[in-house]
């Protein structure tokens, strides 16, 4: 028998091809910008920076580890060798095209890093990791393609806004207004941490992608873009696992063949 | 009603609220959009101002209003007696509109507001 080859979705449009691209953990996503790290960690507002990471248990090299198989088969991550509290970040992403969705993000994330905890809400991702590895995934995913200045927040609370029309500069709705247009320089500056606490410094993100580009980008099926039903692979694997659950709920006697 | 494409900064809002007042015969204006605190109201920055940009003093026909939202709609209430002259005020509305508002905007007609007794009015006589 061959070898299982792992797949990741189907389809043939854009958006299709764009979920299996940010999926691929063999993939090395595009970086677009570059955010310090130290600005990062002022956004994200759990430690400042140089600050040591505070500890909730003692390091796992110290040995007072109970006997347990699954932790000796496990090999730790950075931060939980340290005894790092748990962190999050949660970004926001708008329905007009942004360059991923949060249940995109739920799928990237599980398929290429381990020892995270996210979750899916309908606009927005929470990921929640060690600290020190936290901070090495939040610049990751704000400086890589899977950001948009302008229709990706990065947002603790009160994170309304994702089915929001769109502000006059075209950046998506905030209540809290943490980030706001720079008409000079026409980029994005965060003004104030996930959670709205204003920040010491202004943290330019950069500047917003033309809708063309976002349109090629995007992993959203919409109506006024690629709508889904264009695409008969996708349509037929929605309807699929449709069915199966239907019947699997049902009339399980009917599932045949499958 | 006028829906407009993008959510209005509190500038252009009053300028359209300025522009509507050259037409005659408006009753009243309602607006929607969508809220803005004046405090954050929750999370570990609750209390603290939220100094939102658009959250501001506008000047309407002389007067201060504390605009607390981010606009996206003006619900116009238009005193008129006969279908000429409702046609006559919706295009000049569609001019204000039209120069006003850049990204664009959809514009219905319709009676939004209740005009007539319902079983409740009698209900509660």
């Amino acid at each position: 028998m061959a070898a299982y080859k792992r797949q990741f979705y189907p389809g043939t449009t854009t958006p299709a091809k764009n979920r299996r691209r940010y999926m691929d953990p063999k993939v090395k996503l595009k970086k677009l910008r570059d955010v310090a790290m130290d600005d990062v960690v002022r956004i994200m507002g759990h430690r400042n920076p140089g600050e040591d990471y505070k500890s909730i248990h003692p390091p796992i090299e110290e040995g007072k580890e109970p006997d347990c198989p699954i932790r000796k088969l496990v090999t730790p991550i950075e931060g939980a060798k340290h005894g790092d509290r748990i962190r999050y970040i949660q970004f926001t992403d708008s329905v007009y095209f942004a360059p991923i969705s949060p249940y995109q993000r739920a799928w990237m994330y599980l398929s290429r890093y381990r020892g995270i905890d996210t979750g899916t809400l309908s606009g927005r991702q929470i990921i929640e990791v060690r600290e020190r590895d936290l901070e090495v995934l939040a610049k990751e995913y704000i400086d890589n393609e899977t950001f948009d200045p302008a229709l990706t927040g990065i947002r603790g609370a009160t994170v309304h806004g994702h089915a929001c029309r769109l502000d006059e500069h075209g950046l998506m709705f905030d209540a809290w207004q943490r980030y706001v247009w720079d008409d000079e320089k026409k980029e994005v500056v965060y003004v104030k941490d996930q959670v709205a606490i204003p920040l010491d410094r202004r943290i330019s993100v950069g500047k917003p992608a033309a809708m063309s580009d976002l349109k090629k980008r995007t992993t959203i099926f919409r109506a006024d873009g690629v709508d889904m039903r264009d695409d008969k692979e996708v349509t037929m694997y929605g309807l699929r696992i449709h069915k199966l659950r239907t019947l699997g709920g049902y009339q399980p006697w009917k599932v045949k063949g499958e | 009603m006028i829906i407009t494409n993008r959510l209005l900064s509190a500038d252009t809002t009053e300028k359209v609220l300025n522009a509507l007042e050259s037409v005659p015969n408006i009753r009243q204006i309602n607006l929607t959009g969508e809220s803005i605190p004046k405090t954050i109201n929750s999370g570990p920055g609750k209390g603290l101002p939220n100094n939102h940009s658009e959250h501001k003093v506008i000047r309407v026909k002389g007067k201060d209003i504390e605009l607390r939202y981010l606009v996206g709609g003006f619900l116009v209430e238009l005193e008129v007696d006969d279908e000429e002259s409702l046609d006559a005020r919706v295009e000049e509305i569609k001019a204000v509109c039209n120069a006003t508002i850049e990204h664009g905007y959809s514009l219905q007609v319709g009676r939004y507001s209740k005009y007539k007794p319902t079983l409740h009015d009698y209900r509660s006589e």
